[in-house]
């Protein structure tokens, strides 16, 4: 049990991901290729690890947490960690919190929305901008959530990929920023 | 704290037609009355028409021919946010060479906040920017214009009797008399506004126009009546059992944007094009003067006529209140501001007992028994540090602090309810005017070019917010 706690708690950056120095990651957390996480963004797995796909984009001031639901104190025994994953071509918007476990493909969470524990998202979902989504649920495909009232629609196609903005990021943060070190997948880290 | 100095703290009293509290932000000052108006003691005429989003302005016989609707741009069905174009690049066939494809741009409408798209009701993408779009054909337009024509030609000649009624009645007077009458009252069926702008003295071409058009409109329009069915359609079978999908449905707001077809599934919610919104223009109900009247340009906030309340009146505001007591007198601070440029001296008067205005206040005040004098407004006063600060022999157990045209002074509220709501005070504001507006009458010592001071008293209440705990 006590291996347990002291596996892996460093983070993973796959080669081509650009993540800048600025940005707080702790804990067990593993970035994809081609993902790119802004200055100033907040990855924290504190009750488990945190693995996230290729082709994110996670904007200044995203806080992805993976915390402990409010009623269990961090000591106690029998909480198992669980992992959160985030799919390809998501995109988290400026502010936006996000604590949900699973979240799919090609979702975009807009600025300061706000996805609690218990959301599932599948693919090609939006949560529009200021959203609080706190529900205990498995959000449809396609689906948008917008407006003050939380409204939703379902839309006939996914949100594109932002391959141009990924690329041209790529290019243009390493000019202005330092990056965390990228670690190949096939190696294993010793701490 | 800023809810201080939220609007509707402190209220004037409007004794127009209706006595109206209104925050004097929200008040026009009529200067050759020398009275409050609020917006429903005024007339509104519209100036303009515009497009909230391209901003393009349209005369107002054009906006009634396009209903009142842009050209350009268009609403979406689901959210009402302004829906903007969005191209995409699509291999299509050359038209010379049909085997060889090249990339040609196509558009399509995407709204920003919902996402929705044109593709979504299966509207093809346009090959052009602008222009491309049509609104859905209403298979009723025939009906519904033959019935406008019809009822239209019903007012005319209502109208028409009615005016020769009064003619026949007032044959001495000068024919304005009853046109004077129409100015005011809105046309039925809307059929314009065509007696509105007329201007004395200017010959009233309606009334040569009478005859003439007696004899134009001998071709009656006839309307079939509507028949009424006996059966209606059916509902369908699976009406009760079959699930509902909650995204096919449409709210009622969506439904009841799109009258003419009142669509109950999503599929079918066609972008509409975007109302137009209008400046309008204020004028005293009692002088027929101008109170305020914006530039014409959609582009420009600024006004041509600005009357508003604010210029003229000085402006009460609460700036600290301590806990109030039940029973208890507590000093609550105010500040008083002088709009104009001269100096105003402010006489403030406690409500007397029976009042008709003062219904609403539920605490006594002591208000300060002097009188308050006001600097003038001095654009300049900041930039000049040798200015002389002017001497007011201020009391300081009235005056708090004073600066530039501003004061502070204090007034004493004993709150006399026990009861959860809002403590509310009221006392009468009594401040002399110049107008400057008003034809100074030439008088002996024409060296003297100082308009007349008139005084003028408003009534003011003030919400204090709940009594402490």
């Amino acid at each position: 049990m006590a291996d347990k706690q002291n596996v892996q708690k460093s983070v993973k950056i796959a080669a081509g991901a650009v993540v800048c120095v600025e940005s707080e990651i702790r804990g067990d957390v593993t970035i994809g290729a081609r993902t790119v996480v802004h200055p100033k963004a907040r990855i924290i797995a504190e009750a488990g690890p945190i693995v996230i796909g290729e082709g994110n984009l996670i904007e200044e001031q995203a806080l992805i947490i993976n915390s402990y639901p409010e009623n269990i104190m961090p000591d106690s025994e029998g909480v198992e960690p669980k992992t959160m994953t985030i799919g390809i071509n998501n995109v988290f918007e400026v502010g936006c919190v996000s604590q949900a476990l699973k979240i799919g493909d090609n979702n975009v969470i807009e600025s300061k929305a706000d996805v609690g524990r218990n959301v599932i998202l599948t693919s090609g979902c939006i949560i529009g901008a200021f959203c609080q989504v706190n529900t205990c649920e498995v959000i449809p495909e396609n689906t948008v959530i917008y407006g003050s009232g939380c409204m939703r629609r379902v839309q006939t196609e996914r949100p594109q990929p932002q391959t141009l903005q990924l690329d041209f990021l790529m290019k243009i943060l390493p000019n202005y920023h330092h990056l965390k070190k990228t670690v190949k997948a096939s190696q294993n880290t010793k701490n | 704290m800023a809810s201080l100095l939220q609007p509707n703290r402190v209220v004037y009293l409007v004794c127009g037609e209706k006595k109206i509290r209104s925050p004097l932000s929200q008040l026009y000052f009529c200067r050759y009355c020398s009275e409050l108006r609020s917006l429903e003691c005024v007339s509104h005429e519209v100036d303009s028409h515009y497009c909230p989003s391209c901003l393009e302005n349209m005369p107002s016989a054009e906006a009634k021919l396009k209903k009142n609707r842009c050209a350009n741009c268009f609403d979406c069905p689901c959210c009402m946010h302004t829906l903007s174009t969005r191209a995409t690049n699509i291999p299509a066939p050359l038209p010379d060479d049909p085997t060889k494809t090249a990339m040609k741009k196509a558009y399509y409408l995407a709204c920003g906040f919902c996402r929705w798209t044109s593709r979504d009701v299966g509207m093809a993408d346009k090959s052009v920017a602008s222009g491309g779009w049509q609104e859905p054909e209403n298979p009723h337009t025939q009906r519904i214009n033959k019935l406008i024509e019809y009822y239209q030609q019903l007012a005319q000649r209502e109208r028409q009797e009615r005016d020769r009624k009064k003619l026949a009645r007032k044959r001495q007077c000068m024919p304005l008399a009853f046109s004077q009458h129409t100015i005011h009252v809105v046309e039925k069926y809307g059929l314009g506004t065509r007696l509105q702008r007329q201007r004395s003295g200017a010959p009233i071409s309606s009334l040569a126009g009478l005859s003439l058009k007696e004899g134009e409109d001998q071709k009656e329009i006839n309307i079939e009546p509507a028949q009424a069915l006996d059966e209606v359609e059916p509902l369908p079978e699976d009406c009760y059992t079959r699930p509902i999908s909650l995204p096919e449905v449409t709210t009622l707001r969506q439904r009841l944007l799109q009258p003419d077809f009142q669509p109950a599934g999503a599929s079918q919610l066609h972008p509409k094009h975007k109302h137009l919104l209008m400046k309008r223009s204020l004028r005293c109900r009692k002088c027929e003067h101008n109170l305020s009247k914006p530039e014409f340009n959609p582009t420009s906030i600024k006004f041509k006529i600005q009357l508003v309340a604010v210029s003229y009146i000085p402006e009460v505001r609460i700036m600290s209140i301590p806990n109030l007591r039940y029973m208890k007198e507590s000093q609550v601070l105010l500040t008083l501001t002088n709009p104009v440029e001269t100096i105003t001296h402010v006489t403030l008067v406690a409500c007397e007992e029976g009042d008709s205005d003062d219904i609403n206040s539920t605490a006594k005040v002591i208000v300060p028994t002097k009188e308050l004098v006001l600097a003038g407004k001095d654009a300049a006063a900041e930039y000049d540090e040798l200015a002389e600060p002017q001497d007011f022999q201020d009391d300081p157990d009235v005056v708090a602090f004073r600066k530039s045209n501003k004061i502070g002074f204090f007034i004493k509220v004993i709150p006399q309810k026990e009861e959860d709501e809002d403590v509310t005070v009221s006392f009468k504001i009594r401040h002399d005017f110049r107008n400057l507006a008003a034809p100074i009458r030439p008088s002996e010592e024409s060296a003297e070019a100082v308009p007349e001071a008139i005084w003028l008293t408003h009534h003011v209440e003030l919400s204090l917010g709940p009594l402490a705990n």
